[in-house]
């Protein structure tokens, strides 16, 4: 149940310290009621306080923050079960999962992996996020060694997997100002666990193979003083992956079990051959922390093309701003080619374009991004936005000819175009991977 | 587990059956009766037992297939007994999908053609089997008239019944009871109009499976998705006209940038990667039949499925 804001300010210590970061107490009260501030912020409020305001205020799942710096990523906030009654907001970080009975220059070699492997696509760069080190060998020793690699290598986000607090310990002697992920807390080690998480101020896995026990182990994991907490559901098999972390999330976001309130951690590479399929549905259902053994390059892009779609609004599409856009130096004779603001379609033809070499423009016109063949189907691509467009952005003082290329799947308002604009149409292939031969034979032949 | 999710949902999908048994007046040695959910997949108890199927697809001329697949599989795409062959036995698919391409000839009118190609496929396999007809307005009565005599009595799924032309397949099924696709692009409103029409003109609930078309891994992907959650959600919220199966294909996959452009020795891997992320998410999403082209895809979506449902 949310509370209203003067309900909350009764709760409050009302000094006005401002230490939470709001000018008095009210103003605190007013954010704590819209989920928007976090009561920790507050040093001063009591066990009381705490308890009840503590499951409903905050967001009804938790914000944790994993590593430092450029390369950190932040997970849970989310408040929906399907995208489409919204969108997903923070998309699950993947992290690649390096044994400590490996060599060095094995765990240099994926650290670099995950270091410098970016895909770009739709304009946005696409990374993995970070390496989980697991404490295979069970010695304290090795696994303190194997976090130095990983440190000497890259400022990453690390999750540290080990069941032994020695272990955990050593392997935070290296990197424990950097915020990394625990994994974790146990019924049988959460306090030695929670006092390190504590004393580094890391976010910590709780794991636990039912809920009864996972709440209560959440629980005892909030008492003794730690708040970053991220969920590990313990699913034998995908599928019971799904049908936990559905739970969770429909729990979650009704509020129901505050203690569930948390991100989902799930190491994929428990599912052994199939951790590619694990690693689909972890980014499919509501996975916030994946971690996976070094995946093969073309896995790699389909996962993480499967997380950009996921987590991409899928009632905004992507968008161009309209606008004339130049490949190369283009001059006075060169090319006019047009097309939609969808942005894959834009990256698409720029991709091929400048494969080309050939100097060009493209002429992106609003079809409140969407692609060729929806923009015509919709009507939304029509002579009137052409004609609009080649005013607006001053094409006719861009070059001395008067031809326009035109998409393939644009051809039947080939005539529309040329009635409304003057312009000459020419009607290009309907692959932009044609482009080039296209450019070659039609526009310079 | 301990605590029950907060759903509210009062409606189950329907079934349809697909293919025949000798016992059901076919030849097949296994007939599917895909749907009956109450739920989306294991959100619900008593949802996720079924394993979703994999449908393989081949085609009566391969020059209108991707290179990527006819270059595979050589010799063995140019004769359609052996392609069909090698699905079932070789793949390990549950049931083949043919698109009839050779109706995409321009002045095509070999009729008696697509009849053979159909009873080849169907004497080739003991699979449950899809038809994909031609999208030429001019043959297609006729076309769908003999797929549907050449398959009578092994309880067809054919496709594909649009909004814009949707009558000469739904006729084929409704003569020699067959199962229809009807395809609609990504929209749960376009999906339940054309749901209607089919209805209006006699093809009942239990003849329809829904194709909310899907666009292959980031083209058009995230749209599908959730077309499909809301299509499935809808129907679990009582809505009748929805409440049908679902079928999805990428059919683009094997032509994207992503598999056109990898670079050398890793375009197989790419296309399987695609074809099975995307076939395992679909299925996620609630489709029971999920197709794919490419002959590598099969095992590992199958492994992937089973992992997550459970083996049929
Ligand atoms: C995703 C998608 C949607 C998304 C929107 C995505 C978006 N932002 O545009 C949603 C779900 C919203 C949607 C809605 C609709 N869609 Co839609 N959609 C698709 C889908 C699956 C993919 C589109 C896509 O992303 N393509 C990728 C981009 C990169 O392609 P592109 O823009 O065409 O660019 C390529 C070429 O055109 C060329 N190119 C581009 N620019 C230029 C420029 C030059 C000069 C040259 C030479 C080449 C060139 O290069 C690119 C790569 O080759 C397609 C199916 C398909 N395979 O295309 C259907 C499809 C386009 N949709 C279709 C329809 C009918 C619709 C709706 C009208 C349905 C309806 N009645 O509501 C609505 C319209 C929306 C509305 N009502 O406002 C039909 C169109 C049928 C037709 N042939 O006319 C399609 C083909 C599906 C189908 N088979 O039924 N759709
Ligand atoms: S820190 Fe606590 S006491 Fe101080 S102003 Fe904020 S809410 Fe009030």
């Amino acid at each position: 149940m949310a509370l209203k804001a003067l309900d909350i300010y009764k709760l409050l210590p009302k000094k006005n310290c401002k230490e939470c970061g709001s000018p008095t107490c009210l103003t605190f009260a007013m954010k704590l009621a819209s989920g928007k501030a976090d009561i920790e912020l507050c040093p001063y409020l009591d066990e009381n306080a705490k308890a009840v305001l503590g499951a409903s205020t905050r967001p009804p799942i938790r914000l944790v923050k994993v590593g430092v710096g450029e390369r950190s990523f932040r997970v849970g906030d989310e408040f929906v079960f399907y995208r489409h009654e919204k969108t997903f907001y923070h998309q699950p970080a993947i992290l690649f999962r390096i044994s400590d009975t490996w060599d060095e220059a094995t765990i240099a070699g994926v650290v670099h992996e995950v270091r410098d492997f970016k895909l770009t696509r739709v304009g946005q760069d696409l990374l993995l996020n970070g390496v989980a080190v697991a404490n295979d060998s069970g010695d304290p020793a090795a696994f303190g060694r194997a976090v130095a690699v990983v440190e000497a290598n890259a400022d990453l986000p690390e999750v540290l997997i080990a069941d032994d607090p020695a272990a955990l310990e050593a392997g935070l002697a290296h990197c424990g100002t950097f915020r990394p992920l625990l994994d974790g807390a146990t019924e049988a080690n959460a306090e030695a666990v929670c006092a390190l998480a504590k004393k580094h101020g890391a976010p910590l896995v709780v794991r636990a193979p039912d809920f009864e026990p996972l709440v209560a182990l959440v629980q005892r994991c909030t008492a003794l003083g730690v708040a970053d907490l991220v969920l590990d559901l313990d699913a034998p098999t995908p599928a019971e992956f799904v049908e936990r972390s559905s739970a969770v999330r429909q729990l979650a976001i009704a509020r129901a079990v505050p203690e569930l309130g948390y991100p989902v951690y799930y190491d994929c590479s428990k599912a052994g051959e199939l951790a590619t399929a694990a690693l689909s549905v972890g980014i499919l259902k509501f996975g916030s922390v994946l971690v996976t053994g070094p995946l093969s390059h073309p896995e790699t892009v389909a996962a993480l093309t499967l997380r950009q779609n996921i987590y991409t609004d899928p009632q905004k599409p992507i968008q161009m701003t309209p606008g004339l856009y130049r490949i190369g130096n283009p001059g006075p004779e060169a090319p006019m080619l047009m097309t939609v603001n969808f942005s894959l379609t834009f990256f698409t033809l720029q991709g091929y374009l400048e494969s080309t070499r050939i100097p060009c423009y493209m002429l992106i016109v609003d079809t409140e991004g969407q692609s060729v063949l929806t923009a015509v189907a919709a009507g939304k691509l029509s002579e009137t936005v052409v004609a609009e467009a080649i005013k607006k952005f001053e094409v006719e003082s861009a070059v001395e000819h008067r031809k326009l290329i035109i998409p393939g799947y644009a051809s039947p308002l080939s005539g529309a175009i040329e009635d409304a604009t003057k312009w000459t149409v020419m009607v290009g292939p309907r692959d932009a991977a044609d482009i080039g031969a296209f450019l070659e034979t039609e526009w310079k032949g | 587990m301990a605590y029950d999710a907060p759903t509210d949902w009062s409606g189950t999908i329907g079934r349809v059956q697909i293919g025949a048994t000798g016992s059901e007046g076919g030849t097949r040695k296994v007939s599917y009766r895909i749907g009956g959910n109450g739920g989306l997949p294991f959100v619900e108890p008593n949802d996720g037992l079924t394993r979703p199927l994999i449908a393989y697809e081949l085609c009566d001329d391969p020059a209108f297939w991707s290179p990527l697949v006819t270059e595979r599989l050589g010799a063995t795409a140019a004769d359609l007994a052996c392609w069909t062959r090698a699905a079932e036995m070789d793949f390990g698919a549950d049931l083949v999908r043919l698109y009839l391409t050779s109706t995409r000839a321009r002045g095509f009118d070999d009729f008696d053609g697509i009849g053979t190609a159909v009873r080849t496929v169907l004497e080739s396999t003991d699979l449950p089997l899809i038809v994909e007809g031609p999208n030429e307005p001019a043959i297609e009565s006729e076309a769908f008239r003999r797929i549907g005599e050449a398959g009578e009595g092994e309880r067809l799924l054919l496709g594909t019944a649009e909004a814009a032309r949707y009558r000469s397949v739904a006729a084929a099924a409704l003569a020699y009871h067959h199962a229809v696709i009807a395809q609609s692009p990504i929209d749960v409103n376009l999906a339940k109009q054309l749901n209607i029409l089919l209805r209006e003109i006699g093809v009942p609930h239990e003849q329809i499976v829904i194709d909310p078309y899907t666009g292959a891994l980031g083209y058009g992907f995230e749209y599908s998705y959730s077309a499909m959650e809301r299509i499935r959600y809808a129907a679990l919220k009582g809505d009748g006209d929805l409440a049908m199966p679902m079928i999805s294909s990428a059919i683009d996959s094997l032509t994207i940038k992503e598999v056109r452009d990898a670079p050398p020795g890793e375009e197989h891997r790419t296309a399987v990667a695609w074809e099975v992320t995307t076939g395992l998410s679909a299925a996620v999403s609630g489709a029971a039949i999920v197709c794919v082209r490419h002959p590598d895809s099969v095992a590992p979506l199958r492994a992937a499925l089973e992992a997550t449902w459970g083996s049929a």
